[in-house]
């Protein structure tokens, strides 16, 4: 899951974006409306968190021009005016959520997660496929009754096929989603963490198929 | 004691002159009714004279002299008045009467009797005399008839008259007084109602009040009322919006602890849990920072402290901060200086709050050490310029750009691209000590490639203010 993290503040923005690493998420960070703006043209986010005093250019007017776009990417601001009119203007520019500076990062987290049940329509916390299973609110895959360990990126990839199950996800959809900016997509390297993940679910009924020309698709073979 | 009452000041103002008015009026009335009695008894006296004179005739060659019993009965007015009488011949002859009773000073004639006061018997009298032609010849050819009476029945009338003009005046002066009331407390009523809306007024509103029923007199009075309030308000608005954009400047860096403490609770291992408590130290220190600079703007307000004006000198003030601050600058390898020209120690003097002015120096030395790299210079210089001390900070940071230095002295106005470390504060708080001390600042490129901040200020005995 790649999010995109808006918030001048770069300190909050750093260690926001750590902790949320630390829960397998991919983080793009910008500092300025400007760039929130660019980054939001050109990528495809699960979910944006987005500050709302930015410089350059303000955090409504982001959030204005993405909606403009017919974008309609989860979007839960943040910011330090907690007055009721500033919350009412966020959500009336098409906001999802909204979180008051300071907050918990359990809270953050929690928003996180109930936004992305609803983008992908799911009401239950618990994704499975045959065997493997997927817990959005521990953010943890189980193969049967054991964890299934996972790198980061292995992760990114698992999580976003399991999100589509059933449909083809294509190689540059998937690459899109577990690069962030400081790691520069390479197509070539899904291909080795596709592989990876083979041998982890090998027995267990829950295969990855390669579509030739289409990409991937991750089905139950029982 | 002081009367309080407007109303009753005006009341006395009206009342005091015009008593004083009527007070003349009765003195002069008093006047008017002893004149008035004086000839009512000048008649009496004359008709009597007259009716004696009459009676008086000469039968066969002797006169004789008959007093007609109403030529005295005419003076009894119930007053127990004695009345005198004196007839003799032109040669002064006594005929009948009083012999001792006083003769008038100049001759009366019968054209003009003449009138006078005397005392007779030990009582002040009024007398008349009055010369008539006797049908006698020679030595008694004509009579003298002077007729006196006590001044018992005067006095009763002039009393009488004087006491009547006394209670007219009287009952004026209390309509007057009650008209006045009247038209005091119809007069007054727009002020009153002024003084009632005031009073009456809840304690957040500032609306200004209407000048509409209010007399022409009393218009710049609301108009100052309104004016006062309108900047009292103003304040209070500053004021809101301070605490407000205070709050808004500290939920970010709560917001930031939090998220490194949630970062420090999840890292099981121990240096990377070390290295996340020691960020949260440092956004713990900054947060202090700005805590404590929130107050001194707030101190720096107006009207916050009790405005002083102590003699202070820059020179020493600026060797005080930089003693403070050198351990930070030391910690950043930075060379931190002061220049202080011989001539000018203890010359370089200006009056204002002590406190604040080396506040001011704090926040500007502060300022260069925080944004000048590592192993730079910071140099603060104190001149004197004629009416002027001078201040200036120099550093070999980054600077600000010329587009931005406008806004720098604004409350929270953080540069753009500038790291997480200041809080855009420090300058507002040299701006704030500035107006209240009735200094200057000027933002330049400083030799060394940064920043210059050059602060003038007024030097004491030339422009001292207050």
């Amino acid at each position: 899951m790649r999010l995109l993290l808006v918030e001048d503040n770069r300190e909050l923005a750093g260690w926001l974006a750590r902790n949320l690493r630390l829960a397998n998420y991919v983080v793009d960070v910008v500092h300025d409306g400007e760039d929130a703006d660019l980054a939001l043209g050109v990528t495809e986010y699960a979910l944006v968190i987005l500050d709302l005093s930015l410089p350059k250019l303000d955090g409504l007017a982001v959030l204005r021009r993405l909606r403009q776009r017919g974008d309609l990417v989860p979007v839960i601001v943040l910011t330090a005016n907690a007055s009721l009119s500033g919350r009412i203007a966020g959500l009336d520019e098409g906001a999802d959520d909204y979180i008051a500076k300071p907050f918990e990062m359990e809270e953050l987290e929690a928003r996180i997660r109930a936004q992305l049940r609803r983008a992908n329509r799911r009401a239950d916390p618990q994704i499975s496929c045959g065997a493997l299973s997927f817990d959005s609110n521990t953010r943890l895959f189980r193969l049967g009754d054991q964890p299934l360990a996972l790198t980061p990126r292995e992760h990114a990839v698992l999580e976003q096929l399991l999100m589509k199950m059933g449909q083809t996800v294509s190689k540059a959809a998937l690459s899109e989603s577990i690069f962030d900016f400081d790691n520069p997509a390479d197509t070539s390297a899904i291909e080795i963490y596709v592989h990876r993940l083979r041998k982890k679910l090998e027995g267990s009924g829950v295969q990855i198929m390669t579509l030739r020309g289409l990409g991937y698709l991750l089905q139950n073979a029982d | 004691m002081r009367i309080e009452s407007l109303r009753l000041q005006l009341l006395g103002w009206i009342l005091l002159p015009l008593a004083v008015v009527m007070g003349f009026n009765v003195w002069i009335g008093y006047g008017a009714a002893r004149r008035t009695a004086d000839l009512v008894t000048d008649q009496l006296l004359l008709a009597s004279a007259r009716s004696i004179a009459e009676a008086t005739r000469a039968d066969v060659g002797i006169i004789e002299a008959t007093i007609p019993p109403a030529a005295l009965e005419m003076f009894d007015t119930g007053h127990h008045d004695h009345v005198y009488y004196r007839v003799q011949t032109g040669a002064g002859r006594l005929l009948t009467g009083y012999p001792d009773l006083p003769l008038p000073r100049e001759p009366a004639t019968e054209a003009r009797p003449v009138t006078y006061a005397g005392i007779y018997r030990g009582g002040a009298v009024h007398l008349i005399a009055f010369s008539h032609p006797s049908n006698a010849s020679g030595d008694d050819s004509s009579v003298l008839v002077v007729v006196g009476t006590t001044l018992n029945s005067h006095r009763a009338m002039t009393r009488q008259l004087w006491a009547h003009s006394f209670g007219q005046q009287l009952l004026l002066l209390c309509a007057a007084g009650i008209l006045a009331l009247v038209g005091l407390q119809r007069g007054l009523a727009p002020l009153l109602r002024l003084r009632n809306a005031v009073r009456g007024r809840g304690r957040q509103d500032l609306s200004p009040l209407s000048v509409g029923s209010v007399q022409s007199e009393l218009r710049p009075l609301v108009g100052a009322l309104n004016d006062h309030m309108g900047r009292v308000q103003a304040q209070m608005a500053a004021q809101r919006r301070f605490v407000a954009n205070a709050a808004h400047q500290i939920r970010t860096p709560l917001a930031l602890l939090s998220t490194q403490t949630a970062f420090a609770l999840r890292q099981t291992e121990g240096g990377e849990r070390t290295e996340t408590l020691k960020a949260v130290q440092v956004s713990t220190r900054q947060l202090a920072r700005l805590a404590s600079q929130l107050l001194t703007l707030a101190r720096a307000e107006p009207g916050s402290r009790r405005p002083r004006a102590e003699p202070v000198d820059l020179a020493q003030a600026a060797r005080e901060v930089l003693e403070n601050l050198m351990q930070a600058a030391l910690a950043r390898r930075i060379d931190l200086g002061l220049e202080v020209d011989e001539t000018v120690e203890g010359t370089a003097l200006t009056r204002g709050d002590g406190t604040m002015i080396r506040e001011m120096i704090v926040n500007l030395v502060d300022n260069a050490i925080r944004y000048t790299p590592e192993g730079g210079s910071v140099t603060v210089r104190v001149e004197c310029a004629g009416d002027q001390v001078l201040l200036a900070v120099s550093d070999s940071g980054p600077g600000i750009p010329p587009a931005e230095r406008e806004h720098v002295f604004e409350r929270f106005y953080r540069v753009l691209g500038t790291s997480g470390e200041g809080s855009g504060l420090g300058l507002a708080i040299v701006r704030e000590v500035l107006d209240s001390t009735g200094g200057t600042a000027r933002l330049d490129d400083a030799p060394e490639g940064g920043l210059l901040v050059e602060i003038k200020l007024p030097a004491t005995g030339v422009a001292g203010r207050s």
